[in-house]
């Protein structure tokens, strides 16, 4: 009894912890930072789906929590910040549509209206109030990160946008469905699908077009000259 | 045999993407024809295997699980598909060495350029055999991948740009498609053991789903899938993408389009067997009204002659929207139909605008003069693929609009607006190409001569469109009358 309550307090300042991420990947502008932010945002979610192992024992679970823990808490903020290496910026700073406080605002907004959407369908998707939370907070950080794609510039900060975006939808998939391989299968395609062509064209708009296409070429395995 | 057929499929791609990672090891100054030659065979040989595929009893389960499976639908479109690829392969060769000569694309990209486009086509392939919606999902990812590479591979800074846009839109659109494949999956552990999520499956436990939680599924997967075939408001990323795209490429993109509507197409199949299809259709229709709207609006103050076509393709994925929301045998049939009609419309436009551009260096209709003199048969090619596209009588998209208006005819509101909408397109297409074709004589310039390659993709297209337009062969009618049985629509 006292180890199921121990496991539900646990997933609930994951779920919470999760969320302050969020929040400050909208209004992070040091991308250095940003990156950090996303790693521990999925090492969180990465610990979310151990947790969730160690309460249901379902494999895939397990599997999730360790392709999570190796390419977003490890590989992808390495990449990033190879990338950033090789920019010149280190910082972005401008916002377009909404400031980082109207975010917020509109964030608060999300939540609430997703969290009404959710309980309406708790049933038909049977739902107990934990899932519930996780399944409202997965939808909140998936729109949260879209947020980010539309209201910054830059590629980069687009790209950690799309990619807290991704990890809104896989926890939302923790909290709904007991997930078949196939999702992760998908999941990893995703990844690898923004890791190669987002960090491939981020070279490119901020280098000579020339340059870009030495590293095309090379299929951005290259160093710089 | 049928556990082998993905292998077969699978096979020619990866050969001639190999075979092109060899030849650029051996030599440092690539050969267009080489990569040329191996792109026309592996498009010759995927047109085989479609026709080989056709002749096959169906349905086939292609493996154990269930993952992989043809029926004729997605045989149909695998035709298509190959057939689209091949006249693009033989398009290429000129084309791509007329972009070479020009250095609008370095010869040392050949290897990449070429195997992206072999790769396409097998991806493209392997999403019309996937009964499993998160494999789809997969392949229409990886098509975005792959498109987008190929855009980046134009020396031009602004193709970077395009390239990110349609990364960005369709992929932040597919991500709700992955939250619809995940309540579907989680609706499906009701009442399917384990749950699944193989469309063959779905289909016959759609009944007893739950459906509200099926109407968000649906409406998520929709964005998605629908983003992806340039349904409006996420169509965004497809003018840019088709007009900064070579040529050839764009042609392609008719398939990728393609795709993203037999996604719909599937999951409108599967809306119809869940107990209350109405907000299935109503959202469909909205969809495509408001596709059509944009579009022909947009068609309006156009300027260049590749931007005329992709918005004339986002129009062509409204009407297909259009007809579907009406989920009866007689519409599907014709938005079935489009699926064949529509690729090579576009295929003929942008062949013949690619030839165009070859000739004046630029898309923009200022830039043209005497067309039917200096390029006459692209010219001839552009004319009569406008008037396709609007859907002039005797050219096939006339008998798809015809009778998706006759089908609305019980609705005469909508009715009357989607015929405003088409007046409003084709008015905006025929306004383009009378501008284009008055524009006053500029300094002499010498006539591009057109290599043979790039003229034999028109003329078939030419053909095609003038037979399709007078005459559906009653096999091919047969052949769309089954899919929509397969679609559980017939009546």
């Amino acid at each position: 009894m006292n180890e199921v309550v121990l496991i539900t307090e646990i997933i609930r300042i994951l779920l919470v912890l999760i969320l302050g991420t969020a929040v400050l990947v909208i209004t992070q502008r040091s991308l250095n930072s940003l990156f950090s932010i996303y790693s521990i945002q999925s090492l969180l979610l990465a610990v979310l789906a151990l947790v969730l192992f160690w309460q249901e024992g379902i494999t895939s679970l397990l599997l999730i929590s360790i392709i999570t823990l190796v390419s977003k808490v490890i590989i992808i903020p390495a990449f990033l910040r190879s990338v950033l290496r090789r920019i010149s910026i280190k910082r972005d700073l401008e916002f377009h549509f909404l400031t980082p406080i109207s975010s917020i605002i509109i964030s608060v907004l999300l939540l609430f209206g997703v969290y009404r959407v959710f309980f309406e369908l708790r049933n038909e998707l049977h739902f107990g109030p934990l899932f519930l939370l996780g399944a409202v907070i997965g939808v909140s950080l998936a729109l949260m990160g879209m947020m980010v794609i539309f209201s910054r510039r830059k590629v980069i900060t687009k790209t950690v946008g799309y990619l807290t975006m991704e990890n809104g939808v896989l926890l939302f998939g923790l909290f709904v469905a007991d997930l078949p391989f196939i999702i992760e299968v998908l999941v990893l395609v995703d990844l690898l699908m923004i890791l190669v062509l987002a960090s491939l064209l981020a070279f490119g708009i901020d280098s000579s077009i020339e340059a870009f296409h030495e590293r095309l070429r090379n299929f951005g395995l290259d160093v710089e000259e | 045999m049928a556990a082998y057929i993905i292998w077969i499929l699978c096979l020619p791609a990866l050969l001639s993407a190999g075979l092109m990672v060899w030849l650029s090891r051996r030599s440092a100054r690539p050969d267009n024809r080489h990569y040329s030659l191996l792109n026309i065979i592996q498009a010759a040989v995927y047109t085989g295997l479609g026709l080989w595929l056709a002749n096959l009893e169906k349905p086939l389960v292609l493996s154990g699980n269930g993952y992989f499976y043809a029926d004729t639908l997605a045989v149909y479109e695998i035709l298509i598909t190959s057939g689209v690829f091949l006249l693009s392969a033989i398009y290429a060769r000129g084309y791509v060495a007329s972009l070479i000569n020009q250095e609008e694309i370095d010869a040392s990209l050949l290897p990449v350029f070429y195997g992206s486009l072999c790769l396409l086509e097998l991806v493209l392939i392997l999403g019309f055999l996937s009964n499993n919606l998160a494999l789809l999902w997969i392949f229409i990812e990886l098509s975005t991948l792959l498109s987008a590479v190929l855009i980046v591979t134009l020396k031009a800074r602004e193709n970077i740009t395009a390239a990110l846009k349609y990364v960005f839109v369709a992929s932040t659109a597919m991500l709700f498609s992955f939250m619809g494949i995940i309540i579907l999956f989680g609706l499906s552990q009701d009442t399917i053991t384990g749950g699944s999520l193989n469309w063959t499956g779905l289909m016959a436990a759609a009944a007893g789903f739950n459906q509200r939680a099926f109407n968000i599924a649906f409406i998520l997967m929709l964005i998605g899938f629908g983003a992806k075939s340039g349904m409006a408001p996420f169509h965004t990323w497809l003018p840019q993408a088709y007009t900064r795209a070579p040529s050839v490429v764009s042609v392609a993109y008719g398939a990728v389009l393609n795709l993203g509507l037999y996604a719909v197409l599937r999951l409108l199949a599967l809306s119809q067997q869940t107990a209350d299809t109405s907000l299935a259709n109503t959202s469909l229709m909205a969809t495509g009204m408001l596709t059509l709207g944009i579009a022909a609006f947009s068609l309006l103050a156009r300027t260049n002659t590749k931007k005329v076509i992709a918005f004339s393709a986002v129009e062509q994925t409204g009407l297909a929207l259009a007809g579907m929301s009406l989920a009866s045998p007689l519409a599907l049939f014709w938005v079935v139909f489009n699926q064949l009609a529509q690729p090579f419309t576009k295929a003929l436009l942008f062949f013949s605008a690619g030839i165009w551009h070859r000739q004046y260096l630029s898309n923009k209709f200022t830039a043209v003069f005497k067309p039917l003199i200096l390029q006459p048969l692209a010219s001839t090619g552009l004319i009569i693929g406008v008037a396709a596209a609007t859907g002039v009588p005797l050219l096939p998209v006339f008998l798809v609009k015809f009778n998706i208006l006759a089908s609305l005819a019980q609705q005469p509101l909508l009715l009357v607006l989607a015929l405003f909408f088409f007046m409003v397109a084709a008015g905006g297409m025929g306004y383009y190409l009378l501008r284009a074709f008055s524009q006053a004589e500029n300094p002499p310039t010498p006539a591009f001569k057109t290599p043979l390659s790039m003229k034999v993709p028109v003329m078939i297209c030419l053909v095609l469109l003038a037979i399709l337009g007078i005459y559906l062969p009653p096999w091919l009618s047969e052949v769309i009358r089954t899919i929509t049985i397969e679609l559980g629509m017939a009546a």
